[in-house]
């Protein structure tokens, strides 16, 4: 298979000179399993681009099919959804893998084509869309290719997914706080602290995260939410997002071959990111694994080609 | 009245280096005043970088106060809002002016954008400003100047347009706007008479409004002719589409000059970064 990045950045599409290099667009991945169809793991703005090269394939014919795992529902994840060329064209079949909510997902995913918001109604689409619910710990196959997932730690709840196919696994985990100070759900929390946590709290984390150490055992890449730096993660612990140093504590305890710095930063230059690479090179220069960070057009093949 | 451009992009962020020059962020414009008073029109992704220039001053110490004008509610007009700095500071004042008659539809819109299944905010409670937000009406009244706001057709929907005067000086903003075939009716025109800056939507060449009609933008052609039409001195060129690549725009810049350099309009092209001063 086959992994390539079209988007790379969190929380909001950063265009300009600044960020050219690891690329400005919302979370995108693509997954391409050899001889299959793409499986897509996010729709931020990265998706727009994605979608335009898969119609200059069988897409473009309306004999296209995907599948979109969307690891939670925050714009920066789902904003490039209606600007997927290939939901346009009668004939593609789109399967939307997400976590269930209160409402159902295709009401959620309506909400973002409500006319207040955007011209074209979902219903307009003319492609065939197919809504798939999930709760944490499903597998389901995907063609060839296996699915896991399991809970993030993240407001409103992210979910992380692993894809085993043609001999090797990468695992997604974004966005997630770290398993440590504190849990993440429907609360909105203006100030954080930081102080004991009472133990049914702590020892939901301590499975939350033992289940992601699971998830992400052996795999041969793990994409993982290193939004914050270590004193950014001090002020903004309950933003649900995590440091490199976080990653590569899982990366070890999973025994992973390679870790992908991911979910950058916003307002994060290129250059800093290039320093923030080169600082956690060090740190793992006696690792086992390879750390590189995530970038546009980034394409790292695994396992079968 | 001093101009900035914050987003000039239509629809959709558009990063990478083919729009370093004109800018991939989505609308937002801002417009001191002479009395140093803030006007920011639209909400596009360009809020967030006017937002973390405006926390130097007054806003970062929650003493500043700006009138917000929303041409209408599409994702790329309002996208900036939940990642503007300043709301986060109490003692901020924002006051919205906006469409659809009712600032209670309005907020109900607004509030959908922080929805907890899309943002962290959770709801516009969150915000630590004042946020106020009013129905825009024909004429009003913000920051002590007189406004006047007319409807254009955009698609199936309608976006506001709006006339702002200071000092016998007059700046119009007309982004989203898709005439019909027959182009802008005699009231549009007179809303856009005599401008001394004429910021109108030039979102695509004519072939490809040709196909792109029903979308509800403007070619360059159809502004070219309102600005004409309307004897405006000077055409700014404004919410590119975002799969134009800045040699792209170069051309539409171009093509405008073309038209309007025999009437003795003068064309300046929206650039994220760019000042102009009236």
């Amino acid at each position: 298979m086959k992994v390539r990045f079209w988007g790379v950045r969190g929380s909001i599409p950063v265009p300009g000179r600044t960020t050219n290099r690891y690329g400005g667009n919302t979370s995108c991945v693509e997954v391409r399993p050899r001889n299959a169809d793409p499986i897509i793991i996010d729709a931020g703005t990265g998706i727009r681009k994605l979608g335009k090269s898969l119609m200059e394939d069988s897409f473009g014919d309306g004999k296209g099919s995907a599948s979109i795992l969307i690891s939670h529902t925050h714009w920066d994840h789902v904003q490039g959804l209606p600007f997927f060329s290939p939901l346009y064209r009668a004939g593609n079949q789109v399967h939307i893998f997400a976590r269930q909510r209160d409402l159902h997902l295709e009401a959620v995913f309506s909400q973002q084509h409500d006319a207040a918001y955007f011209p074209i109604p979902l219903s307009a689409i003319h492609g065939d869309m197919h809504f798939h619910e999930l709760v944490e710990g499903a597998r389901f196959e995907i063609g060839k290719a296996k699915v896991t997932c399991a809970r993030l730690n993240h407001p409103w709840v992210a979910i992380a997914y692993r894809v085993d196919v043609d001999g090797a696994a990468v695992v997604y985990c974004s966005d997630t706080a770290p398993f440590s100070d504190m849990l993440l759900g429907k609360d909105f929390i203006e100030r954080p602290s930081f102080g004991t946590l009472p133990p049914p709290i702590r020892d939901e984390l301590a499975a939350m995260r033992a289940d992601i150490v699971a998830l992400c055992k052996n795999a041969d890449l793990l994409i993982y939410d290193t939004q914050f730096t270590p004193d950014e993660y001090k002020v903004r612990p309950h933003w649900g997002h995590s440091r490199p140093d976080d990653a590569i504590e899982i990366a070890r305890e999973a025994k992973v071959k390679q870790l992908c710095l991911f979910h950058h930063a916003p307002l994060r230059s290129d250059d800093e990111n290039d320093q923030i690479l080169a600082h956690y090179r060090e740190v793992t220069s006696a690792d086992k694994f390879t750390l590189v960070s995530a970038y546009e057009g980034l394409e790292i093949p695994l396992g079968d080609q | 009245m001093r101009i900035k451009f914050w987003g000039v992009r239509g629809s959709i962020p558009a990063p990478g280096p083919e729009t370093n020059r004109y800018g991939g962020n989505t609308s937002c414009v801002s417009i001191e005043t002479r009395a140093g008073k803030l006007i920011i029109i639209d909400m596009g992704t360009g809020l967030m970088h006017l937002g973390n220039a405006l926390m130097a001053n007054a806003f970062g110490k929650g003493q500043g106060r700006a009138t917000i004008l929303l041409s209408h509610t599409h994702w790329d007009h309002i996208q900036g809002l939940g990642f503007f700095p300043p709301v986060f500071i109490p003692g901020n004042i924002f006051t919205v002016w906006g469409p659809g008659g009712s600032p209670d539809v309005l907020e109900g819109i607004l509030e959908g954008q922080m929805d907890p299944n899309f943002s962290p905010l959770q709801t516009l409670k969150n915000f630590a400003a004042r946020f106020d937000v009013c129905a825009a009406t024909p004429s009003f009244i913000a920051e002590d100047l007189s406004i006047a706001a007319r409807e254009h057709p955009h698609g199936k929907t309608t976006a506001l347009s709006f006339r702002i005067e200071e000092a016998g000086r007059t700046f119009v903003y007309a982004s989203d706007v898709g005439y019909p075939e027959t182009g802008p009716d005699a009231a549009s025109i007179a809303f856009y008479k005599n401008a001394d800056v004429l910021l109108h939507d030039t979102t695509y060449k004519p072939d490809d409004q040709a196909t792109r009609r029903n979308r509800g933008f403007s070619s360059y052609e159809e502004a070219c002719a309102a600005a004409i039409a309307a004897k405006a001195k000077r055409l700014v060129t404004f919410h590119y589409d975002q799969d134009y690549t800045d040699d792209d725009v170069d051309t539409i810049v171009a093509a405008c000059r073309r038209l309007l350099d025999p009437h003795g309009i003068a064309v300046t092209p929206a650039r994220e970064g760019d000042e102009l001063e009236i």
